[in-house]
């Protein structure tokens, strides 16, 4: 037991509060608080990956002695280096050494022009209050968003039940519509024709096609009172195996999704479909279906005088104020990363290019509470990229990761 | 129907092989150049009429007289200062003027006194100068041979090929003028004399569907010279060939017309966007120079009598005839105006070529730097983000350029209003990040009575006229487009006026400009240029083509610097060219392709540019039309960075390439090509002060430094930066190795990245790897760098420096180190530093070269690196103050480099640091 002085206690109170004082004075600057550590020894620096020793009043000195830029953190000395900016009221972060005193301010506390001409403001508060209003902002989307997609799931799902019952249908029952066979071998080459009409300037793509829906529906509804009947389909809905035989009235009946008849609309969404693209229902809509309300959505926008059509699943269009309407693809696939398998669109195969190759357009996929078309650009000739924001698109995972915690 | 099927047979051939060749003509198509050609070399029909002599102080006059058709030439001889012979010849009484290249010299030469040595019936011999060099003048048949010694260095009009087409009246014109009448009752008087014939192509010529109406008739020249001794010619410029001239006997000349070539071919002499009438003849002995003044279209031929069917023969010593190239230039009209620049050393040829038409303009540092160009950004946000994308990646540039897309509907001066909408706002961020713009500005004016230079152009009728008086329209980017006439000081004046800051509105002190399509390029013109009967004034679109582009570059650059009230530099970049473009920006090599071959010839042409003057001089990195693969994009950056312009540039239709595109490794591979661009940046800086003060040539070929040793006289797969960097470029496809010859039987080199020191005079194989860029520094030499590259050159303005001394064998070595502010023109105001840095006797030692030049810098020594040392004991440093310290160092035994750390003294004073 060793009896201490009121007096020595002051001294070692004092000696202690120096220290500290000691230590903060000579604050190593461009660090984080984790790598302290390396810093700490007062006589020598062993440079972090360990090549070479210097002495201390070596670190920081505006010279590079270490190879991997350790001894300079804080200056811009080393052409490895990193700086790191503390940012209180915002994010942290690490900024090249070739930043520190260059005149511009890059740390949004001001503490990488300490010795520039540059007057830079700490603007840290600011941005992080802004970052924080952003952040929160996306939560609230995110809310939504997840609400919305939950009954864009259900509505997605209504349809395809009505079109997976069709589909069922139509595959047990194997039909084929003869007269729409013929009728498409003849629009095919109705295609290319105005493909090349196109290139004339003359055409449009998206006509056609609404015409091919309402003139295979024209042939179903042979009496032309504006809706297909039990009657009609058995006339001209055939049986794929067995050559002539007629459908019987039951499978009519399932045909027209269970009703005794089925107008225009109806019809463009179902019926159609099944008949002429068969596997529209094979596309992966995502793991809850999600995307299938889209199916039969067009979304536009317009950009430099231009109007651009995304059909998800279907096809993109760009349409000049002349009026010529030009492919920028036709659905290919998602092209994703694994952690977002839903996050990409690829139309392929639009219109050719002067130079080989074809038009191409992909679709970033991002989580909004309304689904809209939100950006438009071309950075090189015919390939084509667009922001599209959906609330399908939001992601329960996103809400569970940390924003909040790096503030 | 047999011929009907031959016919079509032949057309469909020379489509298959033969379509881009096509829509440019050879010489047979050209008819002046036919004509001309088909006149063989033979005793000349011109005598000299010693009797007209007359000499004066400054030059002698002599008539000449074509004993064929009796017309009378006149011949001015001078002799200028500096060693350089003039020759003129004009018609002694041309029918109307003919024209004389105005605006090319920088100032009428100053003349030396020629005195008479010796005169009898068959010539007159006279000095120029002291070195018994002098000029004879045969007068019967006539020609010029000039003399030193016993030796002939040149001979003009040996081979009998003076031809000089004089103005002459058309046989049917009718009468319109008592004017006329005389003029014409002259001509019958003379055509009594006269035996011409009319050609075809005389009065009229067609090519394609293009029809030349020529009023003025023909009015061709052409002259030999023979180069006794001479292997070697250099330059004309502008062609995609090799460094060394071919011999063109067995196909067409060199032709020199400024032309928009679409996708161009390589090695053929056909002419290209710009022309410089200038080569060098050069042998182990001697450099000298032609200088043939005339804007008009001209054709070179090169023959040779050790060359024969296109194929070298060794010139075997104790041969009976001395090795000699033949040259012979034809040009359309105008004059002929030749300046003889007699060396003797490639240094002097520079140097007096810089006398007459001046020296590389002194760019502002930041252009220097690396350039990314794309045909084209496309909007504010776009050029937002590729600027981030530079700073992601840690990569510097200085300059983000727009194309022809950024105007409203190619009305230059004008910003898209959607894409483009707040350009300031756009130019301000870039300035944040201290980096700078380049928005092109064409010549071709939409002609559109909304537009208000069109508008203005037209009501000072600023417009070139076509032949029938009205404006020139043809057919452009913008569509139906006027060009105006950049020929006329008045419309030059007002054109840099549309620079002012409140009239290119949008625009700022980081916008610089980049003049295009500037032949003139015109899409529905005859070879894609403008009618040679299109009128400027008093003259012949004809007589001044291939100054378009120089004029159009000329009034850009003087409205950048008007802007600024005369501080600020400009920075100009053009297409086409003429000699003494060098004077008002950088050139690049047009829209080259990306192929392997067209970074290969980027070498070539560049190296023929600064030889004849035009030092700032680059090719599209990366090859405009087509996509390169990532390796050429990688090879042609690490070529790129060690040209004197810098850009990367890309056609419309290829898929994007912005260097952080092509995967990390990719990536890393550019940023370090940038970066080493960026650390010798403080070298570069120092190469185009002293281009800009001597007009020597800032990337040289090898035998510019080594003009004794053979071996350097073909070589254009390597070159030169300044005296004292060697590179060869590897330029080859997947490529394992080079071999560059490194010169000078006493020298070592080093290379820069290893240190490892290579004796010259030898042939060096150097294994490569795909990050390799064989890059060497001359024993003798001090190169400054700055370590610390940042993200633009101006934000490394107050850096500190790290000198690089290689010693060479005697353990000697010197440089030099300029910094001024890097962007006005202060420095003539003698706001600058220049330094002498020299190292002798273990000293290392900063001198000032300019005592009476006043400027402080921040900058200090961080760090000297001295290559081929051995180990001192102690190492001080003296400083002007007096004062002595110790300097810490590191001594590397293995490759003999002592490092000395942080010496710690300002850039701009007076020190020295002993090795002991």
């Amino acid at each position: 037991f060793i009896m201490v002085s009121p007096d020595m206690r002051f001294h070692v109170i004092i000696a202690a509060v120096f220290w500290f004082g000691f230590v903060d004075s000579r604050k190593i600057k461009g660090i984080s608080s984790s790598y302290k550590r390396f810093y700490r020894q007062r006589k020598s620096f062993l440079c972090i990956h360990g090549s070479k020793i210097i002495p201390f009043e070596q670190v920081n000195d505006d010279y590079c002695d270490c190879d991997d830029g350790s001894d300079e953190p804080g200056t811009s000395a080393c052409p490895r280096g990193r700086f790191y900016c503390t940012n209180l009221g915002f994010r942290p972060h690490y900024i090249p050494s070739s930043r520190v005193n260059d005149g511009i301010c890059d740390c949004c506390d001001a503490s990488d022009e300490y010795n520039s001409h540059a007057h830079c403001q700490n603007t840290c508060w600011n941005l992080g209050q802004r970052e924080r209003a952003y952040v929160a902002g996306q939560m609230r989307t995110l809310d939504e968003g997840l609400q919305l997609k939950q009954q864009l799931i259900e509505e997605g799902l209504l349809l395809w039940r009505e079109n997976r019952e069709l589909q069922q249908v139509a595959e047990d029952l194997q039909i084929k519509l003869e007269e729409h066979r013929r009728k498409k071998h003849k629009a095919d080459r109705l295609k290319e024709q105005t493909l090349k009409g196109l290139q004339a300037g003359d055409s449009s793509l998206f006509k056609r096609q609404n015409s091919t829906v309402i003139s295979t529906f024209q042939l179903l509804d042979s009496n032309n009172d504006g809706s297909i009947t039990v009657d009609e389909v058995q006339a001209k809905v055939a049986l794929v195996h067995d050559e002539e035989r007629v459908l019987s009235e039951d499978e009519a009946v399932a045909l027209l999704g269970g009703g005794d008849q089925m107008d225009l609309t109806k019809f463009q969404h179902t019926l159609w479909d099944i008949l002429t693209k068969g596997d529209s229902v094979k596309v992966n809509y995502g793991p809850d279906w999600e995307f299938l309300f889209l199916n039969s959505q067009c979304y536009k926008l317009n950009v430099y005088g231009y109007t651009y059509t995304l059909c998800p699943f279907n096809q993109v269009t760009q349409k000049s104020t002349a009026g010529t309407e030009v492919s920028l693809g036709r659905w290919g696939m998602w092209a994703a990363t694994p952690k977002h398998q839903y996050s990409q669109m690829v139309y392929e195969n639009g219109e050719p290019c002067w130079q080989g190759g074809s038009r191409s357009t992909t679709v970033t996929l991002t989580c909004g509470t309304e689904t809209a078309l939100l950006s438009v650009k071309e950075p090189s000739k015919c390939q084509y990229i667009m922001d599209f924001q959906t609330p399908v698109a939001c992601q329960p995972v996103l809400k569970q990761r940390g924003i909040h915690s790096e503030l | 129907m047999a011929p009907v099927l031959m016919l079509w047979l032949v057309m469909s051939l020379s489509g298959t092989w033969a379509v881009d060749k096509g829509n440019f003509k050879t010489c047979d198509q050209s008819a002046f150049c036919k004509r001309q050609r088909a006149l063989k070399p033979g005793e000349s029909p011109y005598r000299a009429l010693l009797e007209t002599m007359e000499l004066t102080s400054t030059r002698l006059t002599l008539q000449l007289i074509n004993d064929n058709n009796k017309v009378h030439l006149l011949l001015e001889l001078y002799r200028l200062q500096g060693n350089i012979t003039r020759v003129k010849i004009n018609e002694l009484k041309p029918l109307k003027p003919r024209y004389e290249v105005p605006d090319v010299l920088i100032r009428e030469p100053s003349t030396e006194p020629l005195s008479l040595l010796s005169q009898d019936e068959n010539g007159v011999v006279l000095s120029l100068g002291s070195e018994s060099q002098r000029v004879i003048v045969s007068a019967r048949p006539f020609r010029l041979d000039i003399m030193e010694g016993r030796d002939v260095l040149m001979s003009l009009n040996s081979r009998g090929l003076l031809a000089f087409e004089q103005l002459r009246m058309r046989k049917d014109t009718p009468l319109f003028s008592i004017h006329i009448l005389t003029q014409w009752m002259i001509s019958i008087f003379k055509a009594k004399e006269e035996e011409e014939k009319v050609e075809d192509g005389m009065w009229e010529e067609t090519f394609k569907s293009h029809s030349d109406s020529k009023p003025n008739g023909p009015s061709a020249i052409s002259l030999d010279f023979s180069l006794p001794g001479v292997e070697h010619v250099y330059g004309i410029p502008e062609h995609a060939d090799t460094l060394r001239l071919k011999t063109t006997d067995n196909g067409d000349p060199y032709r020199l017309y400024n032309l928009d070539v679409f996708q161009y071919e390589l090695y053929n002499p056909m002419a290209l966007y710009g022309a410089v009438p200038v080569m060098l003849a050069h042998n182990a002995q001697r450099t000298t120079g032609i200088f043939w003044l005339n804007a008009a279209e001209t054709w070179v031929d090169i023959s040779s009598n050790t060359t024969v069917f296109g194929k070298m023969l060794d010139y075997v010593q104790g041969s009976s005839e001395t090795p000699q190239t033949d040259v012979r230039w034809i040009s359309e009209s105008g004059i002929i105006d030749v300046f003889i620049m007699l060396g003797p050393t490639p240094k002097d040829v520079f140097s007096q070529y810089a006398s007459l038409t001046g020296t590389q303009s002194f760019p502002p540092e930041a252009a220097v730097g690396y350039h990314q160009c794309r045909w084209n950004y496309n909007d504010q946000e776009d050029v937002t983000s590729v600027d981030a994308g530079f700073d992601e990646h840690n990569i510097p540039y200085d300059y983000i350029w727009l194309d022809i897309e950024h105007t409203d509907g190619k009305r230059y001066f004008t910003w898209d209003p959607h894409k483009f909408a707040t350009p300031k706002e756009m130019l301000q961020g870039l300035m944040d990040k201290k980096r700078k713009m380049v928005a092109i500005v064409d010549p071709h004016i939409k002609v559109d009575s909304n537009y208000k230079i069109h508008n203005e152009i037209r009501n000072r009728a600023f417009y070139i006229k076509n032949k029938d008086g009205g404006d020139y329209e043809g057919w452009c980017w913008p569509g139906s487009a006027g060009y105006p006439d950049f020929t006329r000081a008045d419309m030059r004046d007002w054109w840099a006026s549309m620079f002012a800051y409140d009239q290119y509105e949008g625009s700022m002190e980081n916008l610089y400009t980049w003049n295009d399509m500037n032949e003139p390029s015109v899409f529905n013109g005859p070879e894609v240029t403008m009618h040679k009967d299109a009128v400027h004034g008093a003259w012949e679109h004809r007589d001044v083509h291939n100054l378009y582009g120089f004029y159009v570059q000329m009034a850009t650059a003087q409205g950048l610097i008007r802007r600024s009230g005369g501080v600020e530099r400009p920075f100009v970049l053009t297409r086409a060219f003429f000699a003494g473009s060098q004077r008002y920006g950088a050139v690049w090599t047009g829209d080259n392709a990306a192929e392997w071959d067209h970074l290969k010839i980027s070498i070539p042409m560049c190296l023929s540019l600064g030889l004849v003057g035009i030092s700032f001089c680059g090719a599209d990195v990366g090859g405009f039309f087509k996509s390169p693969s990532t390796e050429l994009l990688v090879r042609w950056y690490q070529t790129g960075a060690y040209q004197p312009f810098f850009r990367a540039h890309a056609h419309l239709d290829t898929p994007r390439r912005e260097p952080w595109l092509f995967g990390p490794e990719n990536t890393a591979l550019i940023r370090e090509a940038v970066r080493q661009r960026y650390t010798l940046l403080p070298y570069w800086y120092q190469q185009f002060y002293h281009s800009h003060r001597t007009g020597q040539p800032i990337m040289r070929p090898l035998w510019v430094e080594y003009p004794q040793d053979p071996a350097t006289f073909a070589l254009d797969d390597e070159f030169l930066i300044g005296r004292d960097l060697l590179v060869h470029p590897v330029t080859e496809e997947g490529a394992r190795g080079v071999t560059a010859y490194l010169p000078g039987k006493d020298e070592v080199w080093f290379d820069v990245h290893t240190f490892q020191k290579h004796n010259g005079a030898q042939n060096l194989y150097i294994p490569v790897t795909i990050s390799s860029i064989p890059v060497f520094q001359r024993g003798g030499s001090i190169i400054p760098r700055k370590s610390r590259v940042r993200r633009s050159s101006t934000c490394m303005m107050q850096d500190p420096y790290t000198l690089y001394v290689a010693l060479n064998p005697q353990r000697t070595a010197e440089g030099e180190l300029y910094i001024d502010d890097g962007h006005t023109f202060n420095y003539e105001k003698k706001e600058f530093i220049h330094r002498k840095l020299f190292f002798a006797n273990n000293m290392l030692s900063s001198e000032n070269l300019a005592p009476d030049a006043q400027f402080s810098t921040r900058s200090w020594f961080e760090r000297i690196v001295i290559l081929g040392a051995s180990k001192p004991s102690k190492v001080t440093l003296k400083t002007a103050d007096g004062q002595e310290s110790q300097l810490e160092f590191d001594f590397d035994a293995s490759m003999s480099v002592l490092t000395l750390r942080k010496p710690s003294m300002n850039a701009g004073l007076d020190w020295n640091v002993m090795l002991q």
